[in-house]
């Protein structure tokens, strides 16, 4: 990956699913057009050219990990092309909801290996930020459950056959990703922050963190208040 | 990485390359039917065929807005696809496997594109690596008589998203000699038999079969 010298700023949330990263980039969004500033958002899997065939193609549970892998970069690939580079350059704050690093995290647990999808990815842009929301499992799982009425296929490892049970496929699967995080949060210097906190609090910081980041460069605005 | 060692699967791989008009399919297809009629199980797969994304990436080189790294992850999914499903459970099979295009491919013609070399060989790192690989080789000026012959070259088969020249043939003459050149520094490296292109089909068949049966081992 390499640094950017465009006039906006690519800000990153990571986390596993069920963290609240959606949230918190709306929040985010909305406060930052408030304080006057040009906000594009992407998330990951959402391309125009290749999202349908990744939903397409976990319907069918017909994925292995090399091909999970490349079809993952190649979304990345055509929105940096097509959304985050063109508002970098038109000095937008581009928030991301998951980034290179999920693909790190993921396709590493599923198997693939760690230099080589590294290499891949060499053609993305350094981010300004990164923001780790982390979650301990068992809450984490109780969120899921919840909300989203019951656990995915994917998000539990089933394909890679970890266990047959999904609840422990889950944790297994889910409990090696955040391993894969923290690693690399370390290394990367990611801003972590705690997601079994309230919502406006987590906000909070992330606003914080962001002000000093827009205020120490050209960019800066009104922001002065958190 | 899989691509720089010999595989162990029972079954043998065989792959043909060249640029377009090169007259690779033509001698992959009478090599197929002969090894079928000699009683050898074959299965056959080329490039930009996989169920997955084939379609998907027809369609985005219609709308010609592929920047190459796009356009190069997009064929390798589909390869990494067509590996994963058809190649290797036929390897595994004992089955002689033809391929028409294979990673070497993308190689020529993603770094024409301007694709870093070192980068398109990581990503392709998967790959298994071939019993034995042809390459059809051609002058440019055949290659573009062949094709012109018969149709217009397209868009990205001419290179046209890389601005060379606005000249739909000039650019495809800039194009496909950019991606020989890249085919030819790979015969050493990856160990090419290098196959006269421009003789007559029959010549270069009895050639091919000749090849073909010392590395299947047939008698």
């Amino acid at each position: 990956m390499h640094n950017h010298d465009y006039p906006g700023k690519l800000v990153v949330i990571e986390g596993t699913d069920g963290v609240g990263r959606s949230t918190q980039v709306e929040m985010l969004q909305n406060w930052l057009q408030v304080e006057g500033f040009g906000v594009s958002t992407t998330a990951w899997k959402s391309s125009q050219l290749i999202s349908k065939v990744i939903e397409k193609a976990k319907e069918k549970n017909a994925l292995n990990t090399i091909t999970f892998s490349l079809l993952y970069a190649t979304d990345l690939a055509d929105r940096l092309h097509s959304t985050i580079i063109p508002a970098l350059k038109a000095g937008h704050i581009v928030l991301a909801d998951r980034y290179v690093y999920t693909a790190f995290a993921r396709d590493v647990v599923r198997g693939a290996d760690s230099t080589w999808v590294r290499k891949i990815y060499d053609f993305a842009i350094k981010p300004d930020r990164v923001f780790y929301l982390k979650m301990p499992l068992d809450p984490l799982l109780r969120r899921i459950i919840t909300t989203r009425g019951g656990l995915d296929f994917y998000e539990s490892g089933r394909d890679i056959g970890i266990s047959t049970d999904l609840y422990q496929s889950f944790k297994l699967y889910q409990s090696q990703i955040m391993f894969e995080f923290e690693r690399m949060a370390e290394a990367n210097r990611f801003i972590t922050l705690n997601a079994e906190d309230p919502v406006e609090a987590i906000q909070k910081v992330l606003r914080r963190e962001l002000g000093t980041l827009l205020m120490d460069e050209t960019l800066s605005g009104s922001i002065v208040r958190s | 990485m899989r691509l720089n060692k010999k595989h162990d699967f029972p079954g043998k791989l065989i792959v043909v390359e060249g640029v377009d008009g090169s007259g690779k399919s033509t001698q992959l297809d009478l090599l197929r039917n002969w090894l079928i009629s000699r009683g050898q199980s074959v299965i056959f797969t080329e490039w930009n065929s996989s169920r997955l994304i084939s379609k998907t990436i027809k369609q985005a080189k219609r709308s010609n807005s592929l920047i190459p790294n796009t356009f190069s992850l997009l064929h390798a999914t589909d390869f990494a696809d067509r590996l994963e499903n058809i190649i290797i459970p036929a390897l595994k099979a004992g089955l002689v496997v033809l391929a028409d295009r294979y990673c070497f491919t993308a190689f020529a013609r993603d770094v024409a594109r301007g694709v870093d070399r070192e980068w398109v060989r990581n990503l392709y790192g998967f790959s298994v690596r071939p019993d034995g690989a042809f390459y059809f080789q051609v002058p440019i000026e055949v290659s573009l008589a062949r094709i012109a012959n018969s149709r217009m070259p397209g868009y990205y088969e001419s290179g046209m998203d890389m601005g060379l020249s606005s000249d739909p043939m000039q650019s495809f003459q800039i194009f496909q000699s950019r991606i020989i050149n890249e085919y030819n520094q790979m015969v050493d490296e990856y160990g090419f038999y290098t196959m006269p292109a421009t003789q007559a089909i029959h010549e270069q068949q009895v050639l091919f079969r000749e090849h073909a049966t010392k590395i299947l081992n047939l008698t």
